[in-house]
Order: structure tokens, then C-alpha cells, then sequence
């Protein structure tokens, strides 16, 4: 299995932006000495607030708690003083409640020999019950509990580590790979007990292997089952579920993706720490980088940190950003300010600068059929965004809108500039709403 | 702690390609700049005045169509290419209120009634000259020799396409477009003469061919005809750069040369009394309009299909009509009436297109 494996259709093929050094050892960030803590950190509505302003909370306490699906436990990443429980305003959509913590007192952790547990005594009950109290989600986009992904799959899925990071600049999930990797394959491995998939796979990009080889990956991961390896050819956007889907089909997409179970290694990472360590998600690794920070890192840090900490950290801004992001360039969020704090699925903060961005004013759609050359999902972009700007959602969504998955690419090429992803965003949500 | 003063918050994607279509419109412009050079070399002021009065016209009348939409959209470059090409089109020399409005017409009535940039179903350069050829046949259709090879300025003389085709009607007969040319008086230039020398003696001998003179002529531009048309080979060149810079996609080009091509070399030789499978390529290819219009005309991407499939039905739909045209039509301009004729078939490849990718995609999600 030597060549590399992609989908068929569209894609594009993007600089790859990680030409800082790759395997330093990644850097601990300070500890924020304030950290805003976001009661909405998954897929579902806000959890609810179970501290007071002036309550003392220690490292690890539970502060927001689950009451519903689609919600995670939230806890403090810092032990200290509760300052403040307060909406705040992150990135696109409403305000969401969040916790400010003041840092005092002791750490429960820091510094201390981790205590393991044994899981493979662990009954299938115990395990999810942990996962839950932990609040282990997805830890990217969008955030999904993991105690709902295990409930809702139906038949044995393909349980697939998904170790490819499509966009530029991205490299948190190559850093925790490299850190921790015994960590996240046990933390597949836990998977692989709770799931019993009908097969279990590794994607990686081609420059992963000499890390993760076949037989290293059966010697570490300890799953008795064979892993299978993806080596996936870097296109945009190979990490999505269909095009993995494809990779694995050769080239087609061929069955529903309901049956891929897909994490990444930091989710895995997270599942290991909550059931070996104890530990819930209070921290991640994230990627810095962009043409507007000076020294770009891969940084492991709290939940909670303002974003402009992180920054600080990184040698802080090289001229004046453009554009500052939580994620990747193509899916990412862009945020206001640099008080936004780290959540669980922030992946990477980067700060572009105008040569980066490429911006240019909106012009007409010239029709050029761009857009239809790039979509993964074999739309013709511009024949929906017609639709969508004369108002004719329904028409839209008869020819494709519902299987847009809103991956930027034609957004990319569009030479005209039009806010085509936007636009489909918009008219897949109104249609969500009459329904 | 640094502070950012302001940062934008647009929607994603967050960055994207170099290429704009500002920057589309202008590429396409700097690559006529040759072509436009050897048009100046040739024919010196009857080249620069016709150019320099479609351009005038079209930006006068984008700034016209965007003071009443209160919108400045000469920036894009569009109109400065379309009043480029259609002053390109035009012959040496040719009274100035030909190239004045027809880039008027093309710009205020075909681009700017339809709603501006995007809108419009008709190349507006191309519009544009189908109208010159329409309204003023005798203007459009008087040739002037460069002035390199008569030795004075404004001799003029009918372009080869034209002659050869005008031949067709009055004397049937053997031979062919070249020697019809050098049998009534066409004299080659003496570059001509040693390249063509160059390739028998030294290439083509060994291989058992021999090339006539005049072909050598005719692809650099040494010939009567428009001021931007003459040179193919300069013209070539730029396509190649159009093409590698993704400015166009190959399709169209490619396969309006097919089907052109293989009709021609079929049917072409009918005319010349020399029977089927005998026609001339290299002579109808290096004519007239036909590489400036298939690579920059109608390349147009807001007048051609958007995918692949539908980009190469409709170039082989224009092949076939501009050899139909030049065969059988009246003037030998055929590959400009075929682009305006498919230029209407779009929206109807258009949706087949779509059908074609809504099947494939209901498969691709069973
Ligand atoms: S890429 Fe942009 S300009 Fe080109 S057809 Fe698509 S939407 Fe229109
Ligand atoms: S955002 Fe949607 S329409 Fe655009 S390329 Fe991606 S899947 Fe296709």
C-alpha cells in the first residue's frame, strides 16, 4: 500500500504553510491569570453555571454542568476566585454566558506524579459514565459530546483516526502526535473496546509515516484487530468525512458516512486523559501561526487563555494582521479581539496578514466555472449562489445546497470574491429553521 | 501586550487565490500588447488610431453605464479589454466612427442594457465587431499590405483569407490557397523565401515533405489583415502564456481547432477542385480571426459554459459553425459569427450541465 490515497473530485491543492521547524518540543503556555471560561465549549446549548461569583474553585472543578444531549460538562482549567459570570460576544453568532476566572491558590495537578488507572478493567458503563463527568468532546468542529457519537452510531462504524490536517498552517494534530502518541493510541484503543468497529484505520499525511508505521502502530496501539493505515495525498479538503470516505473507497464515494467514526488525535488524546489520568479537558495543544506572529509554535495551553496571551507568547505581532482567526484559514472563525479565549475546539490561532488573505473587492460572478472545478462535492457553486441571491432557496437546495459541507474551496478560487460559503451557510440554515 | 486596532471579521474562507477577476481581465490585456506591436510595426498610425478610439469609446461608456448605477467599475479591466479587442479587429486604417461605435454598442448595449459585468449572454467584443461587419461591409472588409513590405505606408490590397475565398465563386480549378495566392501577384518576402528554404533544405527534406512559400508569412504576420489578427504566431505565444496561467482553460481553444480542423481537412479541399481529405489546415488556421477569437474571444468566461463538458460541446459547436460559415457564408470572418451564434446555446448547455452533475451527485450519495 505504497501510493497515496484522495478523493476524485475537485479539491485544491494549497502551499503548505508549516515551514517553521516541526518536532520542537512544544512549549507549555503560562498559565492565564485570568482565564474566561466559555459555558459553551460543544455542539449543544450552554451548560449550565453551577458556581456564584466569589466562589473558590479548584483546578479541575466542575463549573458548568450538563443537563441535555449536545452538552458537555465545563471545568475550571485554573484553580481560583470566580470574578465574574458574564455573556461575552465570540466570533459570528450570539453572545454566550462565560466563567472569569482569577488564578490563586494551589494546583492539584501541576507538577504532580499523574496517577494511572487501569481501563481494561474498567466495565463499558464506567468508561462512558467517566467520559461524560470529564466532559470529553470533539475537540475541532463541531464539538460534538463524545457519549453522543457513542450512543447515536447504529451498525459496527469504521472507527478512523483522522491524523490529516488539509489546511495551511495547521500542525496541532502532527504536535500531538508526536508528544503524545502512546497517549492517543491508547486512547484508540479505549475507543476500539467501546465500539467494537468493524474495522479500525489511521489516516495520515505522507510525511507522517516514519512515525507512525504499520508495525509501530500494532506494537503501541495494543488493539488486537489489524489497523489499517490511509497515506492520503495532501488535497483541501481531505480531512472532511466524505473525502476520507473516498480515500478509503478509492477515489468514490460509495457508502453513507454514517458509518465512519471519525476523531482526531487530540479528542483521543482527551479520551485517554479522562480515563487513565482522571483529567478532564482543561487543556489542549494549539497551533499559532500566520504571517502576523513572529515566532509561529505549536503551544500547549488552558482552556480559558485569552487568545492574546497565546499570541504574546509567540513573540506577539509582526505589522498589523489583516484578519485574526480561531482555526484553520478555510473553515475558521474570525474574532473581534484578542480576549477570546481558548475553547476545546480551537485548534489554532492565527493572525494573516493582507498578502495572506488575498482580499479584493466583490465583483459580479463572471461565470467562469471556477468554483464548479474545485467543490468536492461535485456542485456547481455558482449556479446555487444564482439561486440563493434571487431569494429561490428551495430551487437551491434541488440542486445540491443540502450537500454543500460548506468547505470553502470554491470560495478560495472564486475570482470575483463573492461570500459564496456564506451565502450557502445562510440558505442551509433557513431551511433548517422552517423545518 | 500588543494591541490590533482593527481586524475584519468576514465570513470564511479567510484567503484565496492570487487570481482576481480584475487581474484576469488585465493578464488578457498585457498579452495583446504584442500582437498590438507588430499591428504598430506593420501599419504604423493606421494601427495605433483605431485601437486608441475603441478604448476611448469603451471607457467612456463604462464610466457612462456606472454614473447612472452609481457604480466605478472600470477597475475591473473588462472594459478596457473589450475596447482592445475590438479595436484590434478592426482594419489599418479603417474611418474612425467604426471602432467608436461599435465599442459603444458593445459596452452600453450589450454589456451595460443587460446589467453590467456578468450579466450580459453576448461577448460584448465580439457584439461589437459583428455589428462594424454588419453596419459597414465595405469599411470592414479594406485591407491595407504592412508597409514593411511595399515599401510605402497605405498600400492596400485584399487579406489572404479573403482573396482565397472570393476566388471560390468565380474560377473553380486545381491548385490551392497558396499557390492561387502567389498566381495572382501575392509576392512573399524574402523572409518568407529563406525560412521556407531553411526547413525544406535542412528539416522537412530528410522527411520527404516540402513546405510552399508563404505559410511562413502568414503565420508571422507578414500579410494584410486586422491590426491585431496578423501575427499567429505572436499570438500563439501569448495564448500559451493565457493558458499555463490559467487565465483561460484549454478547452475551448482545443476543441474548436478540432472540429475546425478535421472539417477542413475533410471538405476544404472541395472548393480547389482537389477532392475530399485534401483541405488545407494550416491556411484556414492561420487566417483571418481565427486564433485571436478562439483564445481570447471566446474564452470569455462570462459567455461560455462553466464546466468542462460544456466547454468543449460548445467549442466543437463553434468549430463546426465557422467552418460552415467561411465555406458557404458570404464574408470570411466566420469564427466571430460562430461565437455569437453559440454564444446564445449557453444557458441551454447551461442546464445541461446541471443535469449532468445532479445525476452524478444523487449517485455519488446513495
Ligand atoms: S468562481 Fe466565482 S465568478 Fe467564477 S463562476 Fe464561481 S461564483 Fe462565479
Ligand atoms: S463550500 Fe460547498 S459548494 Fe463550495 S466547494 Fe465546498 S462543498 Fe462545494
Amino acid at each position: 500500500m505504497s501510493h497515496l490515497l484522495t478523493f476524485r473530485y475537485g479539491g485544491l491543492v494549497l502551499e503548505d504553510k508549516r515551514s517553521w521547524p516541526v518536532f520542537v518540543p512544544i512549549a507549555n503556555a503560562f498559565l492565564p491569570t485570568q482565564a474566561l471560561v466559555l459555558l459553551k465549549q460543544h455542539q449543544g446549548r450552554a451548560s449550565r453555571c453551577v458556581v456564584r461569583v466569589g466562589d473558590l474553585v479548584r483546578e479541575g472543578a466542575l463549573i458548568g454542568k450538563a443537563d441535555e444531549g449536545g452538552a458537555a460538562a465545563i471545568h475550571a482549567p485554573v484553580p481560583g476566585i470566580v470574578k465574574d459570570i458574564r455573556p461575552v460576544r465570540v466570533s459570528a453568532g450570539g453572545p454566550c454566558s462565560a466563567v472569569e476566572i482569577l488564578l490563586q491558590g494551589n494546583f492539584d495537578r501541576l507538577g504532580k506524579r499523574e496517577e494511572r488507572y487501569i481501563w481494561t478493567s474498567m466495565s463499558r458503563t464506567d468508561m462512558i459514565q467517566t467520559l461524560r463527568e470529564r466532559g470529553v468532546v470533539e475537540m475541532d468542529e463541531p464539538g460534538r459530546p463524545i457519549v453522543d457519537m457513542l450512543a447515536s452510531r447504529k451498525s459496527p462504524p469504521i472507527l478512523l483516526l483522522n491524523c490529516i490536517e488539509s489546511e495551511p498552517y495547521l500542525r496541532t494534530e502532527n504536535a500531538v502526535l508526536h508528544e503524545c502518541l502512546k497517549a492517543v493510541l491508547e486512547g484508540l484503543a479505549i475507543l476500539n473496546r467501546l465500539l467494537e468497529p468493524a474495522r479500525t484505520i489511521v489516516a495520515l499525511e505522507p510525511h507522517q509515516e516514519k512515525e507512525l508505521g504499520e508495525e509501530r502502530l500494532r506494537v503501541l496501539s495494543g488493539i488486537e484487530a489489524p489497523v489499517e493505515l490511509i497515506r492520503a495525498r495532501q488535497k483541501y479538503p481531505q480531512d472532511l468525512p466524505n473525502q476520507l470516505l473516498a480515500a478509503i473507497n478509492g477515489g468514490r464515494k460509495k457508502q453513507g458516512i454514517g458509518e465512519l467514526f471519525i476523531i482526531r488525535p487530540s479528542t483521543a488524546l482527551a479520551i485517554y486523559e479522562a480515563i487513565v489520568l482522571a483529567k478532564p479537558v482543561i487543556e489542549r495543544f494549539v497551533t499559532i501561526a500566520g504571517g502576523s506572529i513572529k515566532h509561529p509554535a505549536v503551544l500547549k495551553a488552558r482552556i480559558g487563555t485569552p487568545i492574546g496571551d497565546l499570541v504574546e507568547e509567540c513573540g506577539g505581532f509582526l505589522g498589523q494582521p489583516e484578519k485574526i482567526l480561531l482555526g484553520g484559514p478555510l473553515r475558521g472563525q474570525p474574532v473581534h479581539d484578542l480576549d477570546a479565549p481558548l475553547t476545546k475546539q480551537t485548534g489554532a490561532v492565527l493572525a494573516l496578514t493582507s498578502e495572506e488573505t488575498n482580499r479584493s473587492s466583490k465583483v459580479a460572478c463572471i461565470r467562469c466555472g471556477r468554483c464548479a472545478d474545485v467543490c468536492p462535492e461535485r456542485l456547481l457553486p455558482v449556479e446555487i449562489y444564482r439561486r440563493l441571491d434571487k431569494n429561490r432557496t428551495e430551487d437551491a437546495h434541488a440542486i445540491g445546497l443540502s450537500s454543500c459541507t460548506l468547505c470553502g474551496a470554491c470560495g478560495y478560487s472564486c475570482p470575483s470574491r463573492l461570500a459564496l460559503v456564506e451565502a450557502f451557510a445562510t440558505g442551509q440554515a433557513a431551511r433548517e429553521l422552517r423545518r | 501586550m500588543s494591541r490590533v486596532t482593527k481586524t475584519l471579521v468576514g465570513a470564511a474562507p479567510h484567503i484565496h487565490a492570487k487570481q482576481s477577476t480584475a487581474s484576469l481581465a488585465w493578464g488578457s490585456s498585457l498579452l495583446l500588447v504584442p500582437a498590438f506591436l507588430w499591428g504598430l510595426y506593420c501599419f504604423k498610425l493606421a494601427a495605433v488610431l483605431p485601437v486608441v478610439a475603441a478604448i476611448s469609446a469603451a471607457i467612456l461608456g463604462e464610466l457612462l453605464i456606472g454614473l447612472a448605477r452609481k457604480a466605478f467599475t472600470l477597475g475591473d479591466g473588462t472594459a478596457f479589454l473589450t475596447g482592445l479587442l475590438v479595436g484590434l479587429s478592426m482594419p489599418p486604417g479603417v474611418p474612425l466612427q467604426v471602432p467608436i461605435l461599435s465599442a459603444l454598442f458593445a459596452i452600453c448595449l450589450i454589456k451595460g442594457a443587460f446589467g453590467g459585468l456578468g450579466a450580459n449572454w453576448m461577448n460584448p467584443a465580439l457584439a461589437g465587431v459583428v455589428f462594424a461587419l454588419l453596419n459597414w461591409p465595405a469599411e470592414m472588409g479594406t485591407w491595407k499590405w504592412p508597409s514593411h513590405l511595399t515599401g510605402v505606408v497605405g498600400v492596400s490590397g485584399a487579406s489572404p483569407l479573403g482573396f482565397v475565398h472570393s476566388k471560390f465563386a468565380t474560377e473553380a480549378g486545381g491548385g490551392d490557397a497558396l499557390s492561387l495566392l502567389g498566381a495572382s501577384g501575392f509576392s512573399f518576402s524574402g523572409l518568407d523565401r529563406s525560412i521556407t528554404a531553411f526547413l525544406n533544405n535542412d528539416l522537412l527534406g530528410h522527411l520527404g515533405v516540402s513546405l510552399p512559400s508563404g505559410y511562413m508569412d502568414i503565420l508571422i504576420g507578414n500579410k494584410a489583415g486586422a491590426i491585431g489578427e496578423l501575427s499567429g504566431l505572436l499570438l500563439l505565444a501569448a495564448s500559451i502564456v493565457l493558458i499555463a496561467r490559467r487565465i483561460i482553460r484549454w478547452e475551448i481553444p482545443a476543441s474548436i481547432f478540432a472540429s475546425f480542423a478535421v472539417l477542413v481537412w475533410i471538405f476544404g479541399g472541395i472548393p480547389f477542385g482537389n477532392g475530399y481529405f485534401s483541405g488545407d489546415i494550416l491556411f484556414e488556421v492561420l487566417s483571418g480571426s481565427f486564433i485571436l477569437v478562439s483564445f481570447f474571444m471566446a474564452t470569455d468566461p462570462v459567455t461560455s459554459p462553466s464546466t468542462p463538458g460544456g466547454r468543449i460541446l460548445y467549442g466543437l459547436a463553434i468549430g463546426g459553425l465557422t467552418f460552415i460559415i467561411r465555406r458557404f457564408g458570404s464574408g470570411a470572418e466566420g469564427v466571430a459569427f460562430a461565437v455569437v451564434i453559440m454564444n446564445c446555446f449557453v444557458p441551454a448547455i447551461g442546464k445541461l450541465e446541471l443535469a449532468g452533475r445532479i445525476n452524478r451527485t444523487e449517485t455519488l450519495h446513495e
